[in-house]
């Protein structure tokens, strides 16, 4: 391909201000002294200049309305959403505290507490484990639940 | 030209502090940003989609994918490119489901849209130029719209986005070399139409 052909090639970008800088001074080097690519370039450039002022359409103050209405209630289920995981943090940690103190509690009430400590010490913390481990599970497949219905309503409004 | 660089810095400033706010959950930041965006963004479905009723569905959706996925955004890039790329996957997506042969082909369906200012005669011109000019415009829009989408697509970011062709190439998710060439064939195939309807540049 001749320097005149990769030239006339770049003609249609040079008029939309799409080449790179060597690019740029390569095209003005040769149009100042070939006729048939300035002419070239002098017939692209109508054609940018009018596409930069094409009308521009507008949307209705309906549509921007309605638009803002549906993003702003989106915004705000999701920051009922976020809220809703935080109290739930905030929950779930509160009854792991309160599983966790009640045994001992519980423990120190009935006059047992050493033998939470004693020789019985491992018995008494699987016993406790497994307890607390059937009891969270009951807890998970219940609000597993219960999310897989909300969702289920939510997608029905 | 200071000024106007200066303008568009104080721009910049003011998407960067509402995409902030936006994070944080402002509602007003989300109304800023889409009274900033609303006619540029609107412009641009219209101009894949080409009909009214289809861009004002994606024009919607786009602004609840923002306010979904703006935790997501990487605030060190560009505002525009992102939200015009969440614009461009949903119009994309939407051409697949309902005229899948419309990505690439084009359609002999024209669109005009003339605001209040459009028509509005200039001083500094006659009625006449305005009415040659006006012309013009519509010739070169009814050319365009029969395009192929991707040709329509990379002719508006670059021409009335006037999106650098790394922001183009960002948003529609290829490398430069092909930003390049595919708008120097939008422009090639621009300029048949209008000399296979005008013969002798008689459209400028």
């Amino acid at each position: 391909m001749s320097e005149h052909d990769k030239i006339r090639e770049l003609l249609a970008l040079a008029a939309a201000d799409a080449l790179t800088s060597t690019e740029e001074k390569q095209v003005a080097e040769h149009v100042r002294s070939c006729i048939a690519c300035s002419n070239e370039l002098g017939a692209w450039r109508p054609i940018a200049s009018e596409l930069r002022r094409l009308p521009t359409p507008q949307p209705s103050s309906w549509l921007v309305q309605a638009t803002l209405a549906r993003a702003e209630a989106k915004l705000t289920e999701q920051a009922e959403h976020d809220w809703n995981r935080r109290v739930m943090i905030v929950v779930v940690a509160f009854a792991w505290l309160l599983t966790i103190a009640s045994w001992a509690v519980f423990h120190f009430v009935s006059g047992r507490f050493e033998r939470l400590l004693g020789p019985q010490f491992s018995h008494t913390w699987i016993s406790f484990a497994a307890f607390t481990a059937l009891e969270w599970l009951a807890g998970g497949v219940a609000a597993v639940m219960l999310a897989i219905r909300q969702r289920g309503e939510r997608r029905l409004v | 030209m200071v000024g106007a660089t200066a303008l568009s810095l104080e721009g910049l400033v003011a998407v960067d502090a509402d995409v902030v706010r936006l994070r944080r959950g402002d509602l007003n930041a989300l109304s800023e940003l889409i009274t900033r965006y609303q006619n540029r963004l609107y412009r641009y479905l219209l101009r894949i989609v080409r009909q009214p009723a289809e861009a004002e569905d994606l024009f919607q959706q786009t602004w609840l994918r923002v306010v979904e996925k703006i935790r997501s955004f990487d605030a060190s890039r560009n505002f525009d490119a992102w939200l015009f790329t969440l614009a461009r996957n949903l119009a994309i997506d939407h051409l697949r489901r309902i005229r899948p042969q419309s990505l690439d082909e084009p359609l002999a369906n024209t669109w005009h849209s003339e605001t209040v200012a459009d028509r509005i005669p200039c001083k500094d011109h006659t009625p006449l130029d305005h009415a040659l000019a006006a012309e013009r415009r519509t010739e070169i829009s009814e050319a365009m719209a029969a395009l192929p989408t991707m040709y329509r697509e990379v002719l508006t970011l670059r021409f009335e986005e006037e999106m650098k062709i790394e922001e183009i190439a960002q948003v529609t998710a290829v490398p430069v070399s092909t930003v390049k060439s595919r708008l120097r064939r939008s422009l090639e195939q621009l300029r048949y139409a209008l000399e296979a309807r005008y013969p002798g540049g008689t459209w400028q």
